[in-house]
C-alpha cells in the first residue's frame, strides 16, 4: 500500500511534467527540452523563498509559479519565436537544449551544489489509511495532480480559450482566418506549462530534495511518460506518468536499486519501438475513439 | 469597397505576383481566374493579412489596410474562406461555427448569429454535434461558409469554393452565393474554371504567372475566344 501510494505520487508529478510538455508540443509541435530545468527551477526559487526568505510553502510555492511562468515565456521568445517556421527549422532543438544547460548552470551558481532538505506538506504529517502509514503529502502530490489534469482537461475541452487552443494545434493558419492570435494561445501554452513545471517542481522536491540535478532525476521522467502516454494527451499524460511511477515503485523488488533509473528508460524504448504513438494508441485504448478525443 | 494597387508579392527572394491592381465595388461580385499556380491564393492570403506584400496597397472602405493583422481585418467586416474549406476537422461542426466567431465577445449575439445560420444551414445544423470531420466535401464547404458569416462580414472572399466539389453540389454553393450577395454581401472569389463563378460575377479578371492580363464585365470575358478556351469548360 505504502509502495502504491508512493509510486502513484511521484508517477503524479511525472504526468505533471508530461502534461506540461504535451501543452506545448500540441500548439507548437516542439518537444520543450528545457522543460526539466523549470520544473528544477520551480523546485529550486521555491525552496529558495522558504528558506533563505522564510516565506510558508503557498507563498513560495506561488512565487515560484511567477518565476517559471517568465522562465517559458522569455524561452519562448529566444529560443523558439526567433526561429519562425518550426517545421522546417529544428534548430529549437539546440536552442532548448542550450537553454536548459543554462538554467541548470544558472542554479548550481545561485543554490550551490548540495542536494537542499525540502518541507513536506503538511509538516511530514502521516495518515493511516487502510492500515498503512502514508504521508499526507504524497496524498496531496496526487489530488493536486489529478485536480490540474481535470482542470486543464476541462478547459481544452470547454472554454473559448480551449477550443482556440485546439483550432492552432490543429491549423495555425486557418486560426489566423478565425481572428485567433495563434501567437498569443501559444504564448498562454508556455505559460501553462511552467506554471505546472513549477507546482510539479515544488511537489516532488521533498521526496528527492532540491538540487539542479533534478532536472535529470526527476526531469528526464516527464519526458518518458509524455513518450509513453503520447505527446499532448491529457489522459495519456497521466497513465504514462502512474505506470512509470508504479514500475519505479515495484521494481526494486526485482531489481537491484542502482538501475532503477534506468528501466523507466528500457520501456520508453520498448514502447516508442512497438507503440510510437504512445501507450494510447494502443488498439485496446482505440475501440471506437475518434482523433477528436485527443488533446 | 475593396482597391488592390499595384501589388507584389514575393515568397523569399521569387516573386509570385507582379504589380497587380483591381477593383471591387460594393454590392458586386468580383471573379479572379487564373491557372494553378498563377498565384491567386498567394493574392488572398495577402489581402487578409496572412502574407505581407513587397510592394503595393491595399485599400478597404478607403482604409489603407496593407499591414493589417487577420484578426482586425475580421473584426472590419473582411472574411476568407480558404482553398480546400480548411474546416477543423477535429471539433465539432458548432464548435467550427463557435470558432468563426471568435472576435466576438458578446455570447447573445454569437447565440443569435449562430439561430440565422442553422435556419440557413439546415444540414449545419442537424449535424451540429458531429465532429466536422465526418461531413461530406459539401457539407464541409458549406461549414466553411458558414463559419466565415458567424461575422456577418461585408466582404467575403472565397478561394477556389468548387475545388473537389461533383457538379450538383458547386451549383448549390454558387446558389448559396447568389443568396450571400442579395443579402448585400460583397464577393471576390477566385477559380480555375469560371463556368459557375461568371454566371454570378459583375466582373472578372484574369490572372496568368502573377499578372491581370485581362479585365471586363461577364459580357465582355464571354466575347473573348480565347479566355472562354481557357477558362471556361462548357458554356
Ligand atoms: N508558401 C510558399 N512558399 C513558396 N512558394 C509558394 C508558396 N505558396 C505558393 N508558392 C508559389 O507561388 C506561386 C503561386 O501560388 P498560389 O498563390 O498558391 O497559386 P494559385 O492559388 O493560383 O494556384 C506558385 O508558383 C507556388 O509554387
Ligand atoms: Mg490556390
Amino acid at each position: 500500500m505504502q509502495q502504491l501510494i508512493f509510486g502513484l505520487a511521484n508517477g503524479s508529478i511525472y504526468a505533471l511534467m508530461a502534461l506540461a510538455i504535451g501543452m506545448v508540443s500540441s500548439t507548437t509541435g516542439i518537444v520543450n527540452f528545457a522543460h526539466a530545468s523549470v520544473v528544477m527551477m520551480g523546485a529550486m526559487v521555491s525552496w529558495w523563498m522558504m528558506v533563505i526568505c522564510g516565506l510558508s510553502y503557498l507563498p513560495a510555492l506561488f512565487v515560484a509559479i511567477a518565476v517559471s511562468i517568465v522562465l517559458n515565456i522569455v524561452m519562448y521568445e529566444t529560443c523558439v519565436k526567433k526561429l519562425g517556421d518550426l517545421q522546417n527549422n529544428v534548430g529549437w532543438i539546440i536552442t532548448l537544449f542550450g537553454a536548459s544547460i543554462i538554467l541548470d548552470n544558472i542554479a548550481r551558481m545561485m543554490f550551490g551544489t548540495e542536494p537542499q532538505a525540502f518541507p513536506y506538506l503538511f509538516g511530514g504529517k502521516m495518515v493511516t489509511v487502510f492500515g498503512a502509514n502514508i504521508m499526507l503529502h504524497e496524498l496531496m502530490m496526487i489530488t493536486i495532480a489529478v485536480v490540474i489534469g481535470v482542470v486543464y482537461q476541462t478547459i481544452i475541452k470547454r472554454t473559448r480559450f480551449g477550443r482556440a487552443v485546439r483550432a492552432v494545434a490543429f491549423r495555425p493558419s486557418t486560426s489566423e482566418l478565425m481572428g485567433i492570435k495563434s501567437e498569443k494561445i501559444i504564448l498562454s501554452c508556455f505559460a501553462m506549462a511552467g506554471a505546472v513545471a513549477a507546482v510539479g517542481g515544488a511537489l516532488i522536491a521533498p521526496i528527492t530534495f532540491a538540487s539542479y540535478t533534478m532536472t535529470y532525476s526527476i526531469g528526464l521522467k516527464g519526458f518518458a511518460a509524455a513518450v509513453l502516454g503520447g505527446f499532448g494527451n491529457t489522459k495519456g499524460a497521466f497513465i504514462g506518468g502512474f505506470i512509470l511511477g508504479l514500475i519505479e515503485a515495484f521494481i526494486c523488488i526485482f531489481v537491484p536499486a542502482g538501475i532503477k533509473d534506468s528501466i523507466s528508460f528500457v520501456i520508453m524504448i520498448i514502447v516508442i519501438i512497438f507503440l510510437p504513438e504512445g501507450i494510447m494508441s494502443a488498439k485496446f485504448f482505440n475501440k471506437n475513439l475518434s482523433a477528436a478525443e485527443k488533446v | 469597397m475593396l482597391k488592390v494597387e499595384n501589388l507584389t508579392i514575393a515568397y523569399g527572394k521569387t516573386e509570385v505576383v507582379h504589380h497587380v491592381s483591381f477593383d471591387v465595388k460594393k454590392g458586386s461580385v468580383v471573379t479572379i481566374a487564373g491557372a494553378n499556380g498563377a498565384g491567386k491564393s498567394t493574392i488572398l492570403n495577402t489581402i487578409v493579412g496572412l502574407h505581407r506584400s513587397k510592394e503595393g496597397r491595399i485599400l478597404y472602405k478607403g482604409e489603407d489596410i496593407t499591414r493589417t493583422a487577420p484578426d482586425k481585418l475580421v473584426s472590419k467586416g473582411i472574411r476568407l474562406v480558404p482553398e480546400g474549406r480548411q474546416i477543423f476537422a477535429e471539433h465539432t461542426v458548432e464548435e467550427n461555427m463557435l470558432l468563426g466567431a471568435y472576435v466576438e465577445k458578446d455570447a447573445k449575439k454569437i447565440r443569435d448569429r449562430m439561430d440565422q445560420m442553422y435556419d440557413r444551414f439546415p444540414r449545419i445544423k442537424e449535424r451540429r454535434r458531429q465532429i466536422a470531420g465526418t461531413l461530406s466535401g459539401g457539407e464541409q464547404q458549406m461549414l466553411a461558409i458558414a463559419r466565415a458569416l458567424m461575422t456577418a462580414p461585408d466582404l467575403l472572399i472565397l478561394d477556389e469554393p468548387s475545388l473537389g466539389l461533383a457538379p450538383i453540389i458547386v451549383k448549390d454553393v454558387f446558389k448559396l452565393l447568389t443568396e450571400i450577395k442579395q443579402t448585400g454581401v460583397t464577393i471576390l472569389l477566385v477559380e480555375q474554371m469560371v463556368d459557375n463563378a461568371l454566371s454570378i460575377s459583375d466582373y472578372a479578371y484574369v490572372l496568368e504567372t502573377g499578372k491581370i492580363v485581362f479585365s471586363g464585365t461577364r459580357d465582355e470575358v464571354k466575347n473573348s475566344d480565347d479566355i472562354v478556351k481557357a477558362y471556361l469548360g462548357n458554356v
